[in-house]
This record gives structure tokens, C-alpha cells and sequence, in this order.
């Protein structure tokens, strides 16, 4: 079983880099830990937060997809080997490698509150803008107040997708909805098949 | 917290990597652009259209965007948008170059009247209308000479021509790339040697070297494709000082005083010769292989503390090398799909393997083409391990055309 798992990094900067596994991990939603502390209970997160000298800061599962985000400036090559073996261990493991997200807390924000609002100013508000070039943008899921989306259609591989998310959506949301803290894109923009603006000029 | 004006093209490569510097060093972003975002309106301060065509449109657009959303500096990211950078500056008078100055250094004829006039080594050239008949100038040219446009970017359209005939070749092919957007060409002399790049922040006219970047594959033409850039370089120190002083030289002669300059030039037995110089970034994603100092600060966010005059940590690259391939379009077709990416991601050094050519992109050589399939990043202790790296994920990847 662990012999059959592929994983292929695909760093989106210093600091953040996507594992895309040939297995599913967690295929109720989206996990997301900000913490050692936050990941207990789920021994993939557990185990990337554990890696020695990784300064991991916050891990994703979503499906195939673990994000890792570090904080220290070493290559991801380094850091992404113990990444894999977390994975390849967790999965070979036989438990769960994610926990289902508990109910919240009372007096915290409830998430399910929280995307019920998100996605009706998604469908309202965004997409209808971001249509008028062929895009979508998808809601995947609110965890501890974050919003997890995937773009898709004429934002996918954009060469403007970022400053619709950090200048448009992200303003929207802050307007909207203050409550968001934050927004994970987990788009696979190398995928984009027809994206709006294409990158060309040296 | 200070404001910035961003000047991001449609079309550039630098999107996130300029929007994730000013936010990491938390300015109040305003990205404008020559096509307007699709949510422009729910964020009227953060994003902006102006015509980067008519530099001094901009300006009237920027000049009243101001008056409600007071700015503290503009930054453009490519050739064209330096232009329009200095012309906004200049009408909200706020620090950057002097317009004459970018207009020069994006102009190749303005450049080299100046780099010679202030006795800057750069091949002899003459300027010529593309109406005239080529047979007939062809006659009248040393060679081998190169042909080149006088606003197109990254080598496309630029030409080696060894002879006559091959001169006419080129002509026919510039002609048609051109297809009326200019009315005149350069003609300059080839100069053989050994090229390299150089990275630089200018600060009060000083030239700060950022990074000086050999290219091991030679370009002799007859196209100059981009391949392998490798820092630091292995040239010998005191040819890297006077390939600084060369660049420095040029920028002065240009009148270029602050912000980013990218610097492409040969050396040979005669020494440094200045061959392209730009007020601008180096291009693509290449400069995600820089960083600086020991927290990996990136070049945009240099440039942009540099333009907000906050303070800059270091200017020194780190301790390592690090190298960057532009992946070299593999053909004349529509990409079906590229396979062995994650193989070439598994060399050793190989940091990343980027794609970004989409399914179903038609691919079109140099000198037509200018767009490469993509990049690859490597970094490891020696420049050499770097660029066999790069080599070899190279090898790995298989570009399945139509």
C-alpha cells in the first residue's frame, strides 16, 4: 500500500508549497491547522508539525492535496522530504490521517455560519464580476474562520488571479464579511486551460 | 501605512510576486493595470486601469486617482510600465527616474545614441527605415550584424545575419513580425563573446549589484533564445568589477538615478560590452531564484522598500547558487501536455519545475515566438552542480505537441 502512494511537490513559493498524493487523505472537506497544538488528534498534521526544524506554520488537507506553509527560509527539498515521509507513514498507517472537525466551541465563530455567508457573496456578489472574463470562483469550505476556494473557468492559470483574490476578494470579504481571518487559494493554476490573461512578456 | 501604485500588466509574469511583497511589507496596495479588473468596483482603492499605451493619459488618470487616494510611490514591473512609471511619478512629483531616462533605456536606438555619445562599449549600429530595400542596404552592411527591433522584448525578433542574403532573410522576417507596428529597425554589429546578466538596484545613481548571472549556452544566434542564467558567476572577479562599471556607466549615460536595472552584456578580449539595459526587473519568473540576506528576501521586495524608501535588511544575495532555466519552446505547435515533470522535479538541486504554457497553447519559436513553456529552479553549493541540474531535469521533460 505505502509502495503505491506518488507525491509530487509543487511549491508555490518559499513558504508554501502543495503535495499532491496519488491517494485521497481526508475526503470530508477541507482540515486546516494552524497549530501543533490544533493538529493533535490527527497524526498526518501531527507528524509535519513534528519535523525538525521545519517551521511549519499551518498545514491543509483537502482530498489528495496537503499545503504545507513554513515560516523559515530553507528550500522546500529539505523540508519536503520529511513532508512525504509524514504522508507515506500516515497513510500506511491504517487510521484516519485527518480527525473530522469537531463542532465549534461555543462563543466561536461557527464556520457553517460563516459559509453559508461566504457563499451567498460568492454567488451574489464575486462570481457574477469575475464571469465577465470567463472565471468562477468556488467555495470549498470555512475552516476556523478561513475560507478555502478554488478558481476556476478564465481564473484558472490567469496571469491576474492573484490581484483578483488579495485585491478584489479578499476586500470583499473583509467588507462583507469581517469575520474572515484569512484565504487559502487552492487552485491548481498550472492546470488552466483557458486563463483570461496569459502571462507573455518578459 | 504607505501607499503604493503598482503597475501590473495584463500580461506579466510578476503578479504574485510583487502582490505578496507589498503585502509582506504591509503597504496599502493600489494595482493598476491596462485592462480593468473584473472587481474593480468593489475595491476602487485598490484597483485601478490606466492606459499604459499613452503614458501621459496615465497620468492624468493616476494624477485624480490621487487626490482621493493619496500615493507615495509607483513601481512598473516591465519595459513599458517603467515608462509609465516615471511619467506618473513625475506628475505627482514624487522620487524616480526621469521620464527622458526610462524613454531612453526602453528604446534601443535612444540607448545606444546615449551609451555612445558618453563613450559606453556597445556594438556600433545604425538605425534604418524597414521601408528601405533590403537588397540594397544589405549591400552596404558589415558582417556578421544583428537585426533588431526597437520596442519588442525578450530577443523576439532579433536576428543574426551573416551575409546578404541572410541579412534579406532577416529583414523579410522582421517585416512580418513587426507588421507595421514600427517603421524603423536597428542594424548592429554581432560581438562575439561570453554573455552575461546583470541584476542591480540603483539608489541616488550608485549601481548596487545584485546579482551578475552567467549564461553558459553561447548565444551566437542566428535567434537568441534565452536559456540557462547561474549565479554567482564564474567569471573572473576583476572582469565582474568592470562588467559593474560597465553597467554603471551605461545607466549614467542613460540618466537612469533610481529603482531596478537589468543589464545583459559580453565580454571578450576587448572586455565588457554593453549590449541591452533595462530599467526594469529581469524577466519571467526568474527572479524567484534570488534572495537576499539571511530571511530570503525576494528582489520585488527590495525594489519595492527601495520605491517606499522603507529600510532594506541587505542587499546581498545569499550564500549559495542558484540557477534558473528558461525552458527552451520545444516546437511549432499546439501543446498536448507535458510529461516528466515530476521526474525533472526529482533531480537533485531542482527546486521547482514551473509550467506555464497551458493545454492547448499554440507554442511559436523565436524569433516569431517569444513566450517560454516554462522555468526551472535549482540551487545547490556550486554553480556548476546548479546548472547540471537544471540540464538534467531539462532531459526529463517531454513536450507532446500537435
Amino acid at each position: 500500500m505505502d509502495e503505491a502512494i506518488r507525491i509530487t511537490a509543487e511549491p508555490v513559493d518559499n513558504h508554501r508549497c502543495k503535495f499532491v498524493v496519488s491517494q485521497p487523505l481526508h475526503a470530508a472537506g477541507v482540515r486546516r491547522f494552524a497549530s501543533a497544538d490544533e493538529a493533535k488528534g490527527s497524526p498526518l498534521a501531527e507528524a509535519i508539525f513534528a519535523i525538525p526544524a521545519g517551521g511549519v506554520t499551518e498545514v491543509i488537507v483537502s482530498g489528495n492535496i496537503v499545503t504545507v506553509v513554513k515560516d523559515n527560509p530553507a528550500p522546500w527539498p529539505a523540508v519536503g522530504k520529511a513532508v512525504g515521509a509524514a504522508i507515506r507513514a500516515a497513510a500506511a498507517s491504517g487510521a484516519p490521517p485527518v480527525a473530522t472537525k469537531a463542532a465549534p466551541a461555543a462563543g466561536a465563530v461557527d464556520d457553517d455560519v460563516l459559509y453559508e455567508r461566504v457563499a451567498r457573496l460568492f454567488e451574489d456578489q464575486v462570481n457574477p464580476m469575475v464571469a465577465r472574463h470567463g472565471g468562477r470562483v468556488e467555495l470549498i469550505d470555512v475552516q476556523d474562520a478561513v475560507v478555502m476556494l478554488r478558481m476556476g473557468g478564465g481564473c484558472q492559470g490567469c496571469g491576474m488571479a492573484d490581484v483578483t483574490l488579495r485585491q478584489g476578494i479578499e476586500g470583499m470579504l473583509a467588507q462583507h464579511i469581517p469575520e474572515v481571518r484569512g484565504i487559502v487559494d487552492i487552485t491548481d493554476h498550472t492546470s488552466g486551460a483557458n486563463p483570461y490573461f496569459q502571462a507573455s512578456k518578459k | 501605512m504607505p501607499r503604493l501604485l503598482l503597475l501590473l500588466p495584463s500580461t506579466t509574469y510578476r503578479t504574485a510576486a510583487f502582490v505578496d511583497a507589498a503585502r509582506r511589507i504591509g503597504a496599502n496596495l493600489t494595482v493598476a493595470s491596462e485592462q480593468p479588473s473584473t472587481l474593480e468596483a468593489a475595491n476602487p482603492a485598490g484597483l485601478l486601469t490606466l492606459d499604459f499605451q499613452h503614458p501621459e493619459r496615465a497620468a492624468d488618470q493616476a494624477h485624480d486617482f490621487a487626490r482621493r487616494h493619496p500615493i507615495d510611490a509607483v513601481v512598473g514591473v516591465d519595459d513599458d510600465t517603467a515608462v509609465v512609471a516615471s511619467v506618473v511619478s513625475a506628475r505627482l512629483r514624487l522620487p524616480g527616474n526621469p521620464v527622458e531616462a526610462s524613454q531612453a533605456a526602453r528604446n534601443k536606438h535612444r540607448q545606444r545614441e546615449l551609451l555612445a555619445k558618453h563613450n559606453v562599449p556597445a556594438p556600433r549600429f545604425a538605425l534604418h527605415p524597414l521601408a528601405r530595400d533590403p537588397q540594397e542596404l544589405a549591400r552596404s552592411i558589415t558582417y556578421p550584424c544583428v537585426l533588431k527591433p526597437l520596442h519588442l522584448s525578450a530577443s523576439r525578433g532579433v536576428i543574426r545575419a551573416d551575409n546578404p542574403a541572410g541579412f534579406v532573410a532577416a529583414h523579410a522576417r522582421l517585416a512580418a513580425i513587426l507588421d507595421g507596428c514600427d517603421t524603423d529597425f536597428l542594424v548592429e554589429d554581432f560581438v562575439p563573446g561570453y554573455e552575461v546578466a546583470l541584476e542591480g538596484l540603483l539608489v541616488n545613481r550608485r549601481l548596487h549589484v545584485l546579482a551578475l548571472f552567467d549564461k553558459p549556452d553561447p548565444l551566437d544566434g542566428p535567434f537568441f533564445e534565452e536559456t540557462i542564467y547561474v549565479t554567482p558567476s564564474r567569471v573572473p572577479a576583476p572582469l565582474q568589477k568592470s562588467i559593474a562599471q560597465c553597467t554603471e556607466r551605461a545607466a549614467r549615460a542613460l540618466g537612469l538615478m533610481e529603482g531596478p536595472v537589468h543589464a545583459e552584456l559580453r565580454y571578450n578580449e576587448r572586455g565588457p560590452w554593453l549590449i541591452e539595459l533595462a530599467a526594469r526587473p529581469i524577466g519571467g519568473r526568474c527572479s524567484a531564484v534570488l534572495r537576499f540576506g539571511g530571511d530570503g528576501v525576494t528582489l520585488e521586495e527590495l525594489i519595492l522598500r527601495h520605491a517606499l524608501g522603507m529600510p532594506i535588511p541587505s542587499l546581498a544575495r545569499e550564500n549559495v547558487a542558484a540557477g534558473v532555466m528558461m525552458i527552451p519552446i520545444p516546437g511549432a505547435g499546439v501543446l498536448q501536455e507535458v510529461r516528466g515533470v515530476a521526474e525533472a522535479k526529482a533531480v537533485p538541486l531542482v527546486e521547482d519545475v514551473q509550467i506555464t504554457a497551458h493545454p492547448g497553447e499554440r507554442l511559436v519559436p523565436f524569433p516569431e515566438g517569444s513566450r517560454y513553456p516554462g522555468f526551472i529552479f535549482a540551487r545547490g553549493e556550486a554553480p556548476s552542480a546548479v546548472e547540471g541540474a537544471l540540464r538534467e531535469a531539462h532531459r526529463r521533460l517531454e513536450f507532446v505537441l500537435a
